[in-house]
């Protein structure tokens, strides 16, 4: 499903509570029990939908993320790749550990926070003195005849960009992996090495990347904030 | 010469970083639900029976504030897709206090509290300095019965679905946190949305 282009799910589709509840009704037909993780999935993003909050649902083993809210899904991403990136040095043996799931994790610091623009004029005129009934220089819609305002540009959201997570690493939403060949890192732990020597050398933390289209990567932009929860599943 | 730029490659490789990928495994959180069959298929149950209940019924609207769109759905079926517009993002400051306001529309589950015909703004301050001016002293001038349109629906702590006088900027992030629709368009959410109706914005 290309999620840029369809606007909704079908309204059947549209009630995503979770692939567990399949396990669910499995259990009640006497089948298949559920397993310790969908049942302790299950019970996070219950605790997480009794609150009014927006929050996203990530399935590694589906490459999906949702963004939900009460249990809905109002939005499906599909994801190109789901991994763990590390800068590590050039022949590094050691694999991070893996994660116990499944878990919430929550944005501690986005760019849903901090890229933001701010205006705020010098002074402040008396509102009477040219007041109400002059036209002011720039129009306002609470002025009706006015002429139609210019709408302040928002700047576009990048494709690509990292939220820091409290466990720890990043989510690294992208629409590109880094280059990740073994030439490609040579040149690149090289061109590392260099900056260090001249004290100018990058230590990006370890991140949890999502790889998915560049339009899916910006419309999650401005839900990278403070206190975003993302729910990661465990494998079914 | 090749052996040397080599050798020095291969020196600045040796303290250099780059980066690698990793499968994401995982293990079972240690801390996950545990007992036997039948208990864990009680609680997944339980849970999703509560997840079910929170379910919306009936009529109630989804805004997708990245492609300002309002859907009205009612009991899960689309009824209509309004192009809208919602809130810039951008953070405004008073030059006199430092207090700040965040043109952002809400995220996440608002309920309809209240509609009205012919709706009438009380301007806040933010919507004076905004332009440059101080609030006026007398509250009678922050009246404004023009600027929401025909129809509002209050979601509450000041964020309203409203109309507009610029319908050439709808479809884009120009409010400061309302969400604007077209003439057509608003009064058909304002007859078919009723009080109490569930508002999910993402």
């Amino acid at each position: 499903m290309n999620s840029s282009t369809t606007p909704h799910p079908s309204a059947l589709a549209f009630f995503s509570i979770s692939l567990l509840l399949a396990a669910v009704g499995s259990v009640g037909a006497g089948d298949v029990p559920p397993r310790a993780t969908q049942v302790a999935a299950l019970e996070m993003e219950l605790s997480l939908a009794r609150r009014p909050d927006v929050y996203l649902v990530l399935n590694p083993s589906a490459r999906q993320l949702e963004v939900k809210v009460r249990g809905v899904a109002l939005d499906r991403i599909p994801l190109r790749g789901v991994e763990k990136i590390l800068h590590v040095p050039l022949l590094s043996a050691s694999s991070p550990p893996p994660f116990p799931l499944p878990a919430v994790w929550r944005v501690v610091d986005g760019p849903g926070d901090s890229d933001r623009e701010y205006i705020a004029p010098t002074e402040l005129r008396p509102y009477k003195a040219e007041g109400y009934d002059d036209p002011p220089a720039a129009a306002t819609p609470t002025r009706p005849g006015a002429p139609p305002p210019t709408a302040t540009p928002i700047p576009e959201p990048p494709a690509s960009y990292r939220a820091q997570l409290d466990c720890g690493w990043d989510l690294w939403i992208t629409e590109t992996l880094p280059p990740l060949g073994f030439l490609a890192r040579a040149r690149a732990a090289v061109r590392d090495g260099w900056e260090r020597l001249r004290g100018r050398g990058t230590h990006p933390r370890p991140a949890i990347t999502l790889a998915m289209d560049r339009d899916d990567a910006k419309r999650l932009h401005h839900l990278m904030r403070s206190g975003m929860p993302l729910l990661v599943l465990a494998d079914p | 010469m090749l052996v040397v730029a080599l050798g020095v490659a291969a020196v600045l490789a040796r303290f250099g970083h780059a980066y690698a990928a990793y499968p994401f495994l995982h293990v079972p959180d240690e801390r996950a639900a545990t007992g036997d069959a039948q208990a864990l298929g009680q609680r997944a149950a339980r849970a999703a029976t509560a997840l079910d209940r929170l379910r919306p019924t009936g009529t109630y609207l989804v805004v997708d504030t990245y492609r300002n769109r309002l859907h009205v759905y009612r009991d899960g079926e689309l009824l209509r897709t309004a192009i809208c517009s919602t809130g810039t993002g951008i953070v405004l400051r008073d030059p006199r206090t430092g207090r700040e306001w965040v043109f952002d529309t809400p995220l996440g589950e608002r309920i309809i509290e209240t509609k009205r015909r012919n709706p009438v703004w009380a301007k806040p301050d933010w919507a004076f300095i905004e332009e440059g001016m101080l609030p006026p002293k007398d509250p009678n001038e922050r009246f404004d019965d023009v600027s929401l349109g025909k129809f509002g629906l209050y979601m509450g702590d000041g964020y309203i679905i409203h109309g507009t006088l610029f319908k050439s900027l709808l479809g884009r992030r120009v409010t400061h946190g309302c969400i604007r629709l077209g003439d057509e368009d608003l009064e058909f959410v304002y007859n078919t949305t009723p009080i109490g109706a569930r508002v999910f914005l993402y």
